[in-house]
């Protein structure tokens, strides 16, 4: 694996948890690149399997589409005055030192292309600051726009809020138009079409796995703990990361205690069990037609409410839900509704009153980590902790500019989460590694299933002795069941 | 396409070292990319391990749910890791000729 | 007519046609510019959170961003001050600029008299300091290229002349106010006989036909960035609420 800096970025974590940058290493993670996709992938969602022969006009015709479409880039593409303000915010760069994962020298190869054919600086392109779409200027992009995880902490800093995430997305849209996309995140997009989830879990293995579950827990517990499939005219329509059906068995076991405890109905789904939509980070389309899917497998089932579970990057897409995939009248609101907010209601209503056991989660402290798409693109910032706070004796928090709207990616997000791209996950996770070990916690609590697969490598790589698991794992913990 | 060489048969993997073919997979081929796992020797512990993932994979076409692998087969999470260096989802796989679990794991 | 006499008015035409051209690819630019970042849709919701629930309070934070940049002061605070002093100078001097364009002049112009050799310096001051931070970290000297000096260039250049010609190599006011009035009454009137100001005067049209083309136009971006404009309204939290459990 390649290697980085090694030296802390957080200086002096007791006292401040200052950040410290690294020195600029040129082109120091310029090899670390995504393995291309497969032309049975790309075939299955619609994208081109192979480069294009007029690659450069097809994607500059793209480019001008999109210009005409989104304000965000439209405006984020001429805002910028390259200040550096967010040059030590990124933590690509704070871990891997290299200067192309500034976030202004991430947008600069975009609005380089962008000078070059949309305005008049084109005609002088050295002194404009304009570049030609060319062989190299393609490698760049694949390799930094997918060292991107578009997790938007540099545009909290950015004066004007250019929001970087949108110029990745943006460059990641043109680059799979003319054929260039990566295999981790088309074959994910291809799975949920093929078996309704990211992880290609198909209906019997699904079904399989919520038996178990429900034989495993009535063995545990003595309780009908049910993890019901596809049930017809059940409340509530539960869609959970599909890796909680499968790695992260623990949230998929809080969903279930929860329900139960409350004993409503509930039902998850194989035609969509997958909150996760990969479509994000790949492009517009499969974006809306990943979403779609929620509505219709509610639908389907005639279930009163959809319940997005703990998944970051689901719940950016899911609260875009009525605007990508028409109205969600015919369910019951709120709507979009998250898991945690449903257990904060459901607080606040007392249903938990008397019932919850606290010292049951006394042997952890526990501290939360923000997954960049709830906390910067979901609003979901107090629920989380609100529940651990009604769950938990010790909680602490990490530094003030490392949590909240300030929270460091897990270093995996955005269709990162993938081997190859090891080198640039550790390194990326570094501010966040350094934070928790400042916390000194023994439970890091999260909302996201990628922070969930990345964060247990992350804190092995970085000597972190934690544990990770979810927010609603700890309510269960702590839920006196009856 | 990459590719791994066993005694003189050339089979497709894919990047990861994944074999491409399930149907392709023999017990000498498990041993011979056991070696690329930091695994040296195949026990019958590991051997349990294996068949059950092919079993199951045989039966539903994914690897199985990490929790049921471990109440199954009787090892716990940490035991598969010091057998299965990279995890039961990336070493033990491979070794059993499964594709690589991918998505959010 | 001497000879000088004829290059005066020569450069008097060109200085006229250089203005009136640099006014209407400014103003037509601008205009051009801002109404494409007004008709570009943005087809999702894109606010940053946590973020104001109302339009009222997205306006609201809009405002903020544009007076007091709160972003940045969360970034770099020595970014920070240097460019607020910068902008908060420049919208002074051009505030006392109004001065040449107005008749009779508002009383709030002339009683800024005593601070405006003040206010010069003081964005003088700044754009050498934002000069010096572009070349001396290596974060900004890395991701600085000729734009961005050539208008740092140009703006200290704009300082220097504005303030020798106020201060220094007095030019004749009265010979300002009124070329200047009969550009925007469109009597020809020759420009006033001081090279430097002439110089301090050329800068000016050179920045002004520059601008919205270049990096300058985030002085309109600002206004229509979506992550900053949009209120967080995605989540429908209605009266019709009803949860399936009936119990609570």
């Amino acid at each position: 694996m390649a290697k980085f800096d090694e030296t802390p970025i957080i200086k002096d974590p007791a006292v401040k948890g200052e950040l410290r940058p690294p020195k600029i290493r040129e082109h120091a993670s310029a090899e670390v690149k995504c393995h291309p996709s497969k032309p049975k992938d790309t075939a299955a969602i619609n994208l081109p399997s192979e480069l294009v022969p007029d690659w450069q006009e097809r994607a500059i015709a793209r480019f001008g589409e999109l210009l005409d479409k989104n304000q965000a880039l439209r405006v984020y593409m001429d805002a910028c005055v390259r200040c550096g303000a967010c040059t030590d915010k990124c933590q690509f760069f704070l871990g891997t030192g290299d200067p192309q994962n500034f976030p202004v020298a991430r947008a600069e190869l975009m609005r380089k292309v962008y000078r070059r054919y949309f305005t008049p600086a084109g005609l002088v392109p050295g002194l404009g600051d304009a570049a030609d779409f060319d062989e190299e200027m393609l490698q760049k992009w694949y390799t930094y726009f997918y060292q991107c995880s578009e997790c938007r902490r540099c545009s909290v800093f950015c004066p004007y809020g250019i929001d970087t995430a949108e110029i990745t997305a943006a460059a990641r849209e043109i680059m799979a138009s003319i054929g260039i996309s990566t295999k981790y995140v088309t074959e994910v997009v291809a799975k949920v079409y093929e078996t309704g989830n990211n992880l290609g879990i198909p209906p019997l293995a699904w079904i399989d796995n919520s038996e178990f579950l429900a034989e495993d827990m009535e063995e545990i517990t003595g309780l009908p703990i049910q993890f019901p499939v596809d049930e017809e005219g059940a409340d509530i329509l539960l869609i959970p990361p599909s890796a909680d059906n499968f790695a992260n068995t623990d949230t998929m076991i809080g969903y279930g205690k929860l329900f139960h405890f409350l004993g409503v109905s509930w039902t998850t789904s194989t035609y969509c069990n997958e909150a996760g939509n990969f479509g994000l980070f790949l492009n517009f389309e499969n974006l809306q037609k990943v979403n779609q899917r929620m509505l219709e497998a509610g639908r389907q089932l005639g279930a009163k409410t959809i319940i997005w579970g703990e998944c970051g990057h689901a719940w950016r897409a899911g609260i875009l839900t009525p605007t990508l995939s028409g109205s969600m009248d015919d369910f019951d609101p709120p709507y979009p509704y998250h898991i945690s907010q449903y257990i904060v209601d459901m607080f606040r209503k007392g249903a938990f009153e008397g019932h919850i056991d606290k010292s049951a989660n006394d042997e952890f402290l526990v501290t939360y980590h923000d997954p960049c798409n709830s906390a910067r693109a979901g609003n979901l910032l107090d629920e989380p902790r609100e529940i651990i706070r009604n769950t938990c004796n010790r909680f602490v928090e990490m530094p003030r500019n490392t949590i909240r709207e300030n929270t460091f990616c897990c270093g995996a997000g955005g269709g990162l989460l993938t081997d190859e791209l090891m080198p640039i996950r550790m390194a990326g996770g570094k501010p966040r590694a350094e934070a928790v070990k400042y916390t000194q916690a023994n439970y890091l609590a999260t909302v996201c299933a990628i922070c969930k697969a990345q964060l247990p490598e992350l804190m092995k790589y970085w000597e972190v002795p934690v544990q990770v698991g979810g927010v609603i794992d700890l309510l269960a913990n702590s839920l006196k069941l009856k | 396409m990459p590719m791994i060489d066993l005694d003189g048969v050339q089979l497709e993997v894919d990047e990861d070292g994944f074999i491409e073919n399930p149907d392709e997979w023999s017990e000498k081929l498990a041993a011979a990319i056991a070696k690329t796992e930091e695994v040296e020797e195949l026990s019958e512990d590991h051997w349990k391990i294996v068949n059950y993932l092919r079993d199951y994979y045989k039966k539903f076409g994914i690897a199985p749910m990490i929790r049921k692998l471990c109440k199954e087969t009787g090892y716990d999470l940490k035991t598969i890791y010091e057998m299965f260096p990279s995890g039961p989802a990336k070493g033990a796989c491979k070794i059993a000729g499964l594709p690589k679990p991918t998505g959010c794991v | 007519m001497s000879t000088s006499d004829i290059l005066w008015t020569l450069l008097s035409l060109f200085f006229i046609g250089l203005a009136y051209f640099a006014t209407f690819a400014f103003v037509a630019g601008l205009l051009w510019r801002l109404y494409g970042y007004l008709r570009t849709p943005m087809p999702l919701p894109h606010s940053l959170t946590p973020a104001p629930k109302t339009e009222g309070g997205a306006v609201l934070r809009v405002l903020g961003d544009v007076t007091l940049f709160p972003n940045l002061f969360k970034a770099d605070k020595w970014l920070w001050a240097g460019a607020w002093i910068f902008h908060a100078a420049l919208v002074s001097v051009l505030f006392r600029h109004l001065r040449y364009f107005t008749y009779p002049v508002p009383g709030i112009v002339l009683y800024m008299e005593p601070v405006a050799l003040f206010f010069g310096i003081l964005f003088g001051v700044a754009a050498l300091f934002l000069f010096w931070r572009r070349l001396g970290l290596p974060r900004t000297l890395y991701i600085s290229n000729i734009p961005d000096y050539f208008i740092l260039v140009l703006l200290g250049l704009v300082a220097a002349t504005g303030l020798m010609v106020s201060y220094w190599m007095h030019v004749n006011i009265v010979d300002v106010k009124s070329f200047i009035l009969g550009l925007m009454t469109f009597r020809l009137v020759e420009v006033p006989r001081h090279p430097l100001f002439l110089l301090h005067l050329f800068f000016i049209l050179v920045l002004m036909i520059y601008f919205p083309f270049s990096k300058l136009m985030h002085a309109g971006g600002i206004i229509f960035s979506p992550s900053r404009h949009q209120p967080f309204q995605v989540q429908v939290r209605g009266k019709r609420y009803k949860n399936p459990v009936e119990r609570y």
